[in-house]
């Protein structure tokens, strides 16, 4: 019965989104009817989807989708996190958040009635193509041809609160995405020079932006800790494929914040906006189709990657196309100086791109080379490490400095201040590499990252004026997000150059001495949970004889699906994690991995200040 | 013209520090993680040799350690594996032509794209 509803309700929102395309000419809609239409196409779409999500709770394993991927054991949490946690179920949820995207576009939008109107219907075609996928391959409402009374579970090593809300935020980035190419579109359309069209992209590609940020942090934190391999980014496929997006968002959000009604930037803008959906989608398809391995996997299926590549050709060639036969021709000319702030974005823009560019084609490259040569070969992390980030270095220096520079003419603010302060920094940088280690990267991480805090700091007191309102925070806000650019820059160095790791053997009651950390083995212990069973470590964390915190590293066995996850167990603190991860038992002495990891905190902090700041720029004007 | 100064001494920075790292010399213990860091766990998902548990992992990392007590260089160890598992194993693919495009592509972007920006550059 509720797979019916949502499955009728799914099928009513395709129709009125068919209703929406017809064109003007054949039958003229008033706007308030349009908008009408269009809200009440999206309540059924959100009335589809929450139907999926009461089956999910309900446990009605008549629905094959239910059946597949959840059982009636589950905490509530992961029953509906289930619901977008298989390839179907998360469709829809894109489906309904292009709609939803639409929805408050049409309630918060100040344009005139014919851009809405036009930006709208590009929405609802999107829509529309997605909508046709789900009906035709993925359909989450099929009906279960057996009666069961009992599901196959959901898969366990996504049974976790990171990760149960890390699909809808990254959705909520990826397809926002859709909303900036529907204005990008519809701007490339419209008749009339109105410039509202920016005001709006800004808003909405922050907003996208910012949560895909979140939803790309969330996944690496969940990696971090569940993975149980010391770190939080592989340049795993997927891992890759939402770093695209996300870099060219930046630069879009970067170009929108700059332009001064320049022609040529704001064609770039529109390219840009093209590019990060289009980018978006063949995300979803490089990770639907199954062609890439990846600790990601979905129910591959020809005939849907098929549909996916399909919907990318359209998508990317229709805004293509629409952006060469429409774009402006006129000209007038940027405003290059050797070093001020336009160039300086466009400097940081191209950068961008290359470097994205670069993972791309890293990804795909071992595609390309087992259709041509049939040999398969791996582009990892020491590819990307190597590439990447020699390109992304310049722009990082840049940014420390780009705030400063002024628009119209060659010359830096307070020029002495930065030099004296970055003669001061290079010194004490030069002190620390003596006294440990000395490392080429992290040398250079240390250096960039203080570099560009401390500047953006110095550029923060410059602009202080005595009053602290929301309108100076807003001035300031490029500054704190750089800051927190900066604090996981130092965050990322340190956690992966300086990172040390011990491996020991040893039995209950022994201990460890690490820097002064004394680590005990009490015990170990088996709880039986709801759905699982536990095996846990207890490690006791002593300091100068104090016990500071118990670790608890362990195992979880998942009956229901026959799976073992790993769960590392990591006392948190401001200057380092202690990470640890249980291995086998052999002659009663376990095997244990421990990791030190200075500084990671700062990369979460980091994370957490760009959020921020995206929020802020929201409601900037 | 003074941020002339800036940057170059800039340079002057990255140069001398580049230049130290390639004279450093490792231990056997750094040699291994270096290699085992850039090789692939055939039997695992997307883990390198180094972070992984697996027995495939295990064999491997002696395997390497063996080979360079015996003497043989990374690049040597490199080609044996190669031989013995395909490239498939390498997480740093070689730089050979098959490959050329794939190591080249970013620098040449950066090339052309820097070219284009001074091309672009207001005369004054």
């Amino acid at each position: 019965m509720i797979s019916l509803i949502g499955f009728s309700s799914l099928c009513l929102s395709t129709f009125f989104s068919i209703l929406f395309l017809i064109p003007n000419s054949i039958f003229k809609i008033n706007i308030k009817f349009f908008l009408l239409f269009f809200r009440f196409s999206t309540i059924l779409i959100c009335i589809s989807f929450s139907s999926l999500i009461t089956a999910y709770i309900k446990s009605d394993f008549s629905n094959f989708n239910v059946f597949q991927n959840s059982h009636s054991e589950k905490p509530l949490i992961y029953k509906i996190a289930g619901a977008w946690g298989n390839h179907e179920g998360s469709i829809l949820l894109w489906l309904c958040m292009i709609s939803i995207y639409g929805f408050l576009y049409s309630l918060m939008s100040k344009s005139l009635d014919d851009f809405k109107i036009n930006v709208l219907k590009i929405q609802s075609s999107i829509f529309l193509i997605f909508a046709f996928f789900i009906i035709f391959t993925s359909n989450p409402f099929l009906i279960n041809s057996v009666e069961v009374n009992e599901g196959l579970g959901l898969n366990p090593i996504l049974q976790d609160p990171a990760l149960a809300i890390h699909p809808p935020m990254l959705y909520l980035g990826y397809v926002g995405f859709s909303l900036v190419f529907s204005l990008g579109i519809a701007s490339l359309l419209s008749k009339n020079d109105d410039k509202n069209w920016l005001i709006e992209t800004k808003r909405w590609s922050i907003i996208s932006w910012t949560f895909l940020t979140a939803g790309i942090a969330l996944g690496s934190y969940w990696a971090y800790y569940e993975l149980g391999w010391g770190g939080w980014w592989f340049w795993d496929p997927v891992e890759n494929i939402s770093l695209m997006p996300w870099i060219v968002g930046l630069a879009l959000v970067h170009s929108l914040l700059m332009t001064r009604g320049e022609q040529a930037i704001e064609r770039w803008i529109i390219f840009l906006s093209i590019l990060c959906f289009s980018l978006s989608i063949l995300g979803t398809f490089l990770v639907r189709s199954g062609i890439l391995t990846s600790v990601h996997s979905f129910a591959s299926d020809a005939s849907r990657g098929l549909f996916i590549l399909l919907i990318f050709f359209l998508t990317t060639g229709f805004g293509l196309l629409v952006f060469l036969v429409k774009s402006p021709i006129k000209k007038n000319h940027l405003n290059l100086l050797l070093i001020n702030k336009t160039s300086a974005l466009i400097i940081n823009n191209i950068l961008m791109i290359i470097a994205m560019l670069t993972i791309l084609l890293g990804t795909i490259y071992p595609i390309i080379i087992e259709v041509l040569t049939n040999t398969r070969i791996s582009v990892g992390g020491p590819y990307f490490n190597s590439t990447v980030l020699p390109v992304l270095l310049p722009g990082f220096l840049l940014m420390s400095i780009a705030p400063v520079l002024s628009w119209q003419s060659n010359k830096i603010k307070k020029f002495r201040v930065y030099v004296v302060f970055f003669l001061f920094l290079s010194f004490l940088a030069l002190i620390h590499s003596y006294f440990t280690v000395f490392n080429t990267w992290g040398f250079l991480g240390l250096i960039l990252g203080s570099w560009i805090i401390l500047a953006s700091i110095i550029s923060i007191i410059l602009r202080f004026k005595f009053l602290i309102s929301l309108n100076y925070i807003k001035s300031i806000n490029s500054f704190i997000a750089h800051i927190g650019v900066g604090l996981m820059i130092l965050g990322i160095t340190f956690s992966s150059i300086y990172q040390k790791e011990y491996s020991f053997n040893i039995s209950v009651g022994e201990e460890i001495n690490i820097n002064n950390n004394i680590l005990k083995l009490e015990n170990i212990k088996v709880v039986e949970n709801k759905n699982y069973q536990s095996l846990m470590a207890v490690f006791s964390l002593r300091k100068k004889g104090e016990l500071i915190d118990y670790i608890l590293p362990g195992k979880n066995y998942y009956p229901v699906s026959k799976m073992i996850t790993t769960e590392a167990g990591i006392y948190h603190d401001w200057l380092k994690d202690i990470y640890i991860t249980l291995g086998n038992e052999e002659d009663s002495t376990w095997n244990i991995k421990i990791y030190l990891n200075p500084l990671v905190s700062f990369i979460w902090i980091g994370v957490c200040i760009m959020i921020f700041s995206g929020f802020i720029a929201i409601f900037k004007k | 013209m003074k941020y002339q100064y800036f940057f170059r001494y800039i340079f002057y920075f990255f140069f001398i520090f580049y230049s130290n790292s390639a004279l450093s010399i490792d231990s056997l213990n750094d040699k291994v993680k270096k290699l085992t860091l850039e090789l692939r766990c055939m039997t695992c998902q997307n883990q390198s040799v180094y972070d992984s548990d697996s027995d495939f992992a295990k064999d491997i990392t002696t395997l390497v350690e063996d080979k360079f007590k015996e003497g043989l260089s990374e690049k040597e160890i490199k080609v044996f594996l190669t031989k013995r598992y395909g490239e498939y194993i390498l997480f740093r693919p070689y730089f050979n032509i098959k490959n050329l495009l794939l190591w080249l592509f970013p620098f040449i972007l950066l090339i052309l794209s820097l070219g284009f920006f001074i091309k672009g550059l207001k005369k004054y």
